[in-house]
């Protein structure tokens, strides 16, 4: 299986739009939007930055991640064909406020910065916003849209959730172990 | 000669089992829905898995703004692209608060109504709900006991199944049950505290219309057991929640004696001042605009506690010059819901190593009502329920801190337990609170809208705030953490869903519009079974209730047509 970095470099090299990216290991098939082309709301920049957070946030273990279910493919037709004006642009200011933050962080260009880089900034922006900082919550709703995309596709759902269509019994005390 | 034995205004909750007992009797009886057919092998939407439906099964915001502010506003967590044709589109059917005012009239109009929608929870009213009128004055005295309708109650719920536990509470008197959904560990744990440190306060498991056990009867209609899939909102092929069409309205069609016409909008009863009965209803096509009339020998009113109100208050003549049955001026009064927007929520732990398998439909726990009862001198009058339940944190929308491998898997591990709990209370009758025709406004059909004038009183308002309080205790000796309550927000009248007591029954044809068998008392052929007759609103959801008074007040008429009465 190839890492997470890995499949991000190979996202950052496709060009051409929407794509089917064959996933390793045996992962389903997904079409995918690529980090370095626009979607059909994202611009090519904020593309790239929800490309990197999802990968952050929801990374590929040993089920699949946020990018191998396409969550920034899914996000950008979240923002095209549900959202409404006013929160096209909230959020959209919220991941120009967001990139700002974490090139702080990061000392550069967060996209391209290092995985070590960008996942300690990210991770102390995390905690910022998660300890009462207002100024994020714009990135506390973004990761909300990230992890409720991810959950909402069938490798999230099954693989990672284990979410089963017909349960068919109500079991109220399942130790974590068995 | 009538064109039917009966007809049924309404094929939810109350019409569906109305038409089910004058069916099974042998009467000819129609079904008018004024919303289109809902056919469950193409409407309901349970098999779809939850990547299925785009966007987060979300409708779109835009769509949302100009079809669903109200209904949207109040039961967002039911409102999904993939359920949304369950819920009438606001700007199609228009109504008008009083200035000052607001109310939630959340609705479906299509097959079976509500029943398709509604939440589930079943329980009995005690027999001080049916007495507290007469103790503290407010309302009319109920002109029923408790035991005149405990035969009822238990022929109901035989029939639609009800999952629960014998608690031998005498304020919640116990149901005829299907075993339960048993409580969680951290559900027990808050039992066991809350019970010890408040003797007379209890915490049961949710009872609620699903079947769990399945009888040969309900086999036969072809329902089988819950499947804990906890996809109800969506309609359930399974047919193991109780509603209309996948229980009542079934069983009255195999009887061959059952016509449902459906987009047959009801303007008005007809009424023959000579015999003093009403002879059938006017409809108006929702299509197509054709007006007709259906006659029939007596006619039960099952629209809602709103729609039947306004049926009546339509149908005006010489004799009734206010509206149909009308002589006492309650129609339309006392409109009651039950009031929330009290509770608390907090973190458990100690079972940070247990999980849930399945889904639960509906609720966890209940805490009947204590106030009043076990607990005297409340500084307000009657009292409320809780409904709550516990669960894992786990999957939490993001919503907690970190990111990566470990972030990913907290939402599959269990984590602490939230807790919460979130009050009932019941909402005093009061003559102003009422909903009454529009005199200028009308809908596409040519029909008054519907203009609510409701108020909460300081009772209310004053019980919920105590009511928060008692969460936040309850969940403080249960030895939650990071409890939160917020300040008490009350629900907008309607809200819940309970809309009820718009043409009430009482003993006296001045003061009530139904005598205790639901009949009019003006009006011998004429009965209204759906939440309209509701006395007082008591605490407790009040789904059942409706259904047990209907097929009470079906072997009452049907034994006045075969004596010749009416």
């Amino acid at each position: 299986m190839a890492s997470r970095r890995e499949v991000l470099q190979g996202l950052i090299v496709s060009i051409g739009g929407a794509s089917a990216l064959a996933a390793c290991g045996g992962l389903p098939t997904v079409v995918s939007t690529s980090p370095t082309v626009a979607g059909r709301f994202y611009t090519r920049r904020e593309m790239a930055l929800l490309s990197r957070l999802s990968d952050l946030i929801i990374p590929r273990t040993e089920t699949p991640g946020a990018l191998d279910v396409n969550v920034p493919g899914y996000l950008d037709g979240l923002m095209s064909d549900w959202a409404n004006d006013a929160t096209r642009r909230a959020h959209r200011e919220s991941l120009l406020q967001l990139e700002r933050s974490l090139e702080q962080r990061a000392g550069g260009e967060f996209t391209l910065a290092e995985e070590s880089v960008a996942e300690r900034a990210l991770t102390e922006l995390d905690a910022a916003a998660f300890n009462g900082d207002d100024n994020l919550r714009g990135y506390r709703n973004l990761k909300g849209y990230i992890t409720r995309a991810y959950f909402a596709t069938e490798g999230g759902a099954v693989e990672e959730l284990k979410w089963v269509s017909v349960p068919g019994r109500w079991d109220p005390a399942v130790e974590i172990s068995s | 000669m009538a064109d039917f034995d009966a007809i049924v205004v309404g094929s939810g909750m109350s019409g569906g089992m109305s038409a089910k007992e004058l069916t099974e009797r042998g009467l000819k009886v129609l079904v008018l829905e004024r919303g289109p057919e809902i056919v469950p092998e193409r409407d309901y939407t349970d098999q779809l898995a939850p990547w299925q439906s785009p966007n987060l099964d979300s409708v779109a915001q835009d769509e949302i703004a100009e079809h669903y502010p109200t209904q949207y506003g109040g039961v967002a967590y039911a409102i999904k692209e993939s359920t949304k044709h369950f819920w009438v589109k606001d700007d199609e059917h228009p109504y008008v608060a009083a200035e000052g005012t607001s109310y939630d009239w959340l609705r479906g109009y299509h097959t079976a109504g509500r029943s398709i929608m509604w939440s589930r929870q079943t329980y009995r009213m005690g027999p001080q709900d049916f007495e507290a009128n007469k103790q503290d004055g407010n309302g009319v005295d109920w002109p029923v006991r408790y035991a005149d309708i405990v035969p009822w109650y238990e022929k109901v719920e035989t029939f639609i199944g009800v999952a629960g536990t014998a608690a031998g509470l005498p304020q919640l008197p116990d149901s005829v049950f299907q075993p339960a959904f048993e409580l969680t560990g951290a559900e027990k744990a808050l039992k066991s505290k809350v019970e010890t440190a408040f003797p007379g306060r209890n915490i049961i498991p949710a009872r609620i219309a699903h079947i769990t056990a399945a009888t040969a009867e309900q086999r036969a209609l072809g329902r089988s057991n819950c499947q804990a899939r906890n996809r109800c909102e969506h309609g359930c092929t399974f047919k193991a929640y109780f509603s209309s069409l996948n229980a009542t309205l079934p069983a009255a069609e195999r009887t061959g004696n059952l016509t449902i016409i459906h987009n047959a909008i009801v303007q008005s009863v007809e009424y023959d001042a000579a015999s003093n009965r009403v002879s059938g209803v006017r409809v108006v096509d929702a299509q197509s605009n054709e007006k007709r009339l259906y006659t029939a020998r007596v006619i039960f009113l099952n629209a809602s506690a709103i729609a039947s109100a306004m049926i009546l208050l339509q149908s005006k003549s010489a004799t009734f010059p206010n509206g149909l049955a009308n002589r006492s001026d309650q129609v339309g009064r006392n409109l009651m819901d039950h009031v929330s927007g009290a509770g608390a929520n907090g973190l458990m732990s100690g079972f940070d190593n247990m999980k849930v398998f399945g889904r639960r439909p509906s609720g966890g726990i209940y805490i009947p009502r204590y106030a009043n009862i076990t607990e005297k001198n409340k500084p307000y009058l009657r009292g409320f329920g809780y409904q709550g339940g516990a669960r894992p944190l786990g999957n939490a929308n993001g919503q907690i801190p970190g990111i990566g491998q470990a972030f990913k898997e907290a939402h599959r591990t269990a984590g602490p337990w939230r807790v919460s709990v979130g009050a009932f209370g019941e909402q005093l009758p009061n003559p102003n609170n009422r909903v009454t025709l529009h005199a200028a406004r009308r809908d596409r059909w040519g029909n008054p809208l519907a203009l609510f004038d409701v108020r909460y009183s300081d009772n209310e308002r004053i019980m919920l705030e105590e009511a928060r309080k008692d969460a936040v205790a309850m969940l403080e000796v249960a030895g939650c953490s990071n409890i939160n309550s917020s300040p008490v927000n009350l629900t907008r009248p309607g809200n819940r869903i309970h809309e009820m007591g718009s043409a009430r029954m009482g003993r006296d044809p001045t003061t009530s519009v139904l005598n205790g068998w639901c009949q009019a008392h003006d009006i011998p052929n004429l009965f209204i079974t759906d939440g309209s007759f509701m006395a007082s609103s008591a605490c407790q959801n009040p789904s059942l209730s409706y259904m047990a008074f209907s097929a009470r007040a079906v072997d009452y008429a049907v034994g006045l047509l075969a004596e010749g009465k009416i």
